[in-house]
């Protein structure tokens, strides 16, 4: 658990973090978006010390974070950055063993490590473990960061834009990965990012700043459905407002039962959003997607009317 | 891995045939000097000697080894040492004066240095050692920064945020990144003093600078041939052992 109360950092006359309270669940995946220079990743950096707070108290665990070492408290927090600063002249098993020998762990447990890791991400030990990070591509290469930040199982993940780089299929892909490693692992996540698509798919908490303020913060669904001000709004994308949220609902929240006439021909998974279901039906000219499940059974069915507003019906 | 291992130990063995073979020439340019006696007389057929005899050659290339050795060690533990600690965070006020010393350190002309030490030191090796020190700094000093600025931000912010003390991170990250940049450096520190040595013959300090001193002031040019000649080939030796220590371009 993260908690910052009143937490404020100067640059001489400026504030860059004017006052900001936030707390972040055990569990929970934060996401603070903005403009840049909003204070975004200073807030971020003010939670691992390496910038230190000017006013206000941060809180890991209950504990004030100046009571720590500055080195104790990183080593326990994953750090993971856009450049991914990995370290060029170290193979990438050793790039992912970097904080359990920094804790001093025994050598084979670390191996033990870094081979869970490597197959946790998708990284092959045979293929992946002797290279170094300068033949790695983009996505290849913030895998393992990920990885390294994950090393030595920590509670908190400080994730500054760490998919910035990657191109929109990789970046995708690994938003994807991110949200599955979290619903296992259960970590306590804050993410930075300037991107809303990507603030809207992974968060549980979004937090918009502006000026080094928090305007709004609480469930992607809640500031979508009421923006607490016309610059919030206006960052939740205007009119694409109505898409957003229906890429964060999914069929099965929507759907009915099945009915006795007949099935429609277009299927869809009741787990794809509501978002895919309407470019489906826009696509296909198809009024009604039968609902499949996992195993391509079909357990009901949504029209276009359940669709845009099931809502209000029920 | 075991392929890797096994590639860099079969290159082990002709790696060193370079270094190898100039070393080999340079030795027996020492001990053989004596045969190539019909050859210098063709230089100076009018001398009643024609090969420097005051010295041993192997000697002398020993103390003028020894004196670079000396001057390039102290340089390297002072140049790297300065350059590490104004790129540390509380000497960074210190950055610019620092790399004004070494400039100025080789501006200044080693026989002027020479000049100012004697009165100091006393004749002999202390003064050119000095003087080599100083002439020597800049190109170490100046890699050192240029290296160590040189490493990527995000892995420093990356390494600080992995939970790094600054130890580690200069030992195990800045400095291995730096390390062909400084040993860059060092290479060219240590071959210009190869050179500059021999100006330590005129305070004293014997070494293969003495038969070019010698040859000057009694008009012998065979002598100074030969100075000339083991010194250019110490050179080359050193600088193909650095170049074989540089790591291949990463």
């Amino acid at each position: 658990m993260i908690e910052l109360i009143g937490v404020s950092k100067r640059f001489g006359e400026t504030a860059a973090v004017d006052d900001i309270s936030l707390r972040v669940e055990r569990g929970e995946l934060c996401v603070l978006v903005g403009t840049s220079g909003c204070g975004k990743s200073t807030t971020l950096r003010m939670i691992n010390r390496l910038i230190e707070h000017s006013d206000g108290e941060i809180h890991i665990d209950g504990q004030q974070i100046r009571d720590f070492r500055e080195e104790t408290l990183r080593r326990r927090m994953g750090y993971a950055i856009q450049s991914t600063g990995l370290f060029p002249h170290w193979t990438v098993a050793r790039n992912i063993g970097l904080v359990p020998r920094l804790l001093k762990w025994p050598p084979a447990r670390i191996r033990e490590r870094v081979e869970e890791l490597m197959a946790m991400l998708g990284l092959s030990m045979d293929e992946f473990a002797g290279k170094y990070p300068r033949q790695l591509s983009g996505g290849q290469a913030q895998r393992v960061g990920v990885a390294r930040a994950l090393a030595a199982d920590p509670d908190i993940l400080l994730m500054d834009e760490p998919f910035g780089a990657l191109d929109p299929i990789t970046r995708e892909t690994l938003q994807q990965e991110l949200r599955e490693l979290q619903a296992r692992l259960q970590k306590t996540i804050v993410f930075v990012t300037h991107d809303m698509d990507e603030a809207l798919r992974l968060a549980d908490r979004l937090v918009v700043m502006d000026g080094g303020r928090i305007r709004q913060q609480g469930h992607p669904l809640e500031l979508l459905r009421e923006p607490a001000d016309a610059f919030v709004e206006s960052l939740l994308g205007g009119e694409d407002r109505g898409l957003k949220e229906a890429a964060l609902l999914t069929v099965g929240e929507r759907m009915m039962p099945l009915s006795p006439r007949l099935l429609p021909r277009e299927r869809i998974s009741r787990h794809a959003t509501l978002r895919e279901a309407l470019s489906m039906m826009l696509w296909r000219h198809a009024e009604r997607l039968a609902v499949v499940d996992d195993e391509d059974m079909p357990v009901g069915e949504l029209s276009l009317r359940q669709l845009v507003g099931a809502k209000h019906h029920e | 891995m075991s392929e890797a291992v096994s590639r860099r130990v079969s290159r082990g063995g002709t790696r060193w045939l370079v270094p190898l073979a100039w070393s080999l020439v340079l030795l027996s340019a020492c001990v053989g000097m004596p045969w190539l006696e019909g050859l210098f007389r063709l230089v100076e057929p009018d001398s009643r000697s024609v090969i420097y005899a005051r010295a041993d050659f192997l000697t002398l290339l020993g103390r003028h080894l020894l004196v670079v050795a000396v001057a390039a060690l102290a340089a390297v533990i002072i140049g790297v040492g300065a350059a590490v600690a104004v790129t540390r965070c509380a000497g960074r006020d210190f950055l610019p004066l620092v790399a004004q010393l070494a400039s100025i350190g080789q501006t200044f002309p080693p026989v002027a240095v020479l000049a100012l030490a004697v009165p100091v030191l006393g004749f002999g090796t202390l003064p050119i050692i000095v003087a080599l020190l100083l002439y020597g700094l800049l190109p170490i000093v100046r890699n050192t920064l240029a290296g160590l600025e040189g490493v990527d931000p995000g892995v420093r912010e990356a390494a600080r945020g992995m939970g790094m003390t600054g130890g580690q991170l200069l030992r195990q990250v800045e400095l291995p990144l730096a390390a062909p940049v400084i040993l860059a450096g060092i290479r060219t520190s240590v071959t210009i003093n190869i050179a500059t040595a021999a100006i330590g013959a005129t305070v004293g300090a014997s070494n293969l600078g003495d038969p070019i001193i010698s040859g000057i002031v009694n008009g012998n040019t065979a002598y100074v041939l030969q100075g000339a000649l083991l010194i250019g080939l110490l050179a080359l030796t050193v600088d193909s052992v650095f170049a074989r220590l540089q790591p291949a371009a990463a």
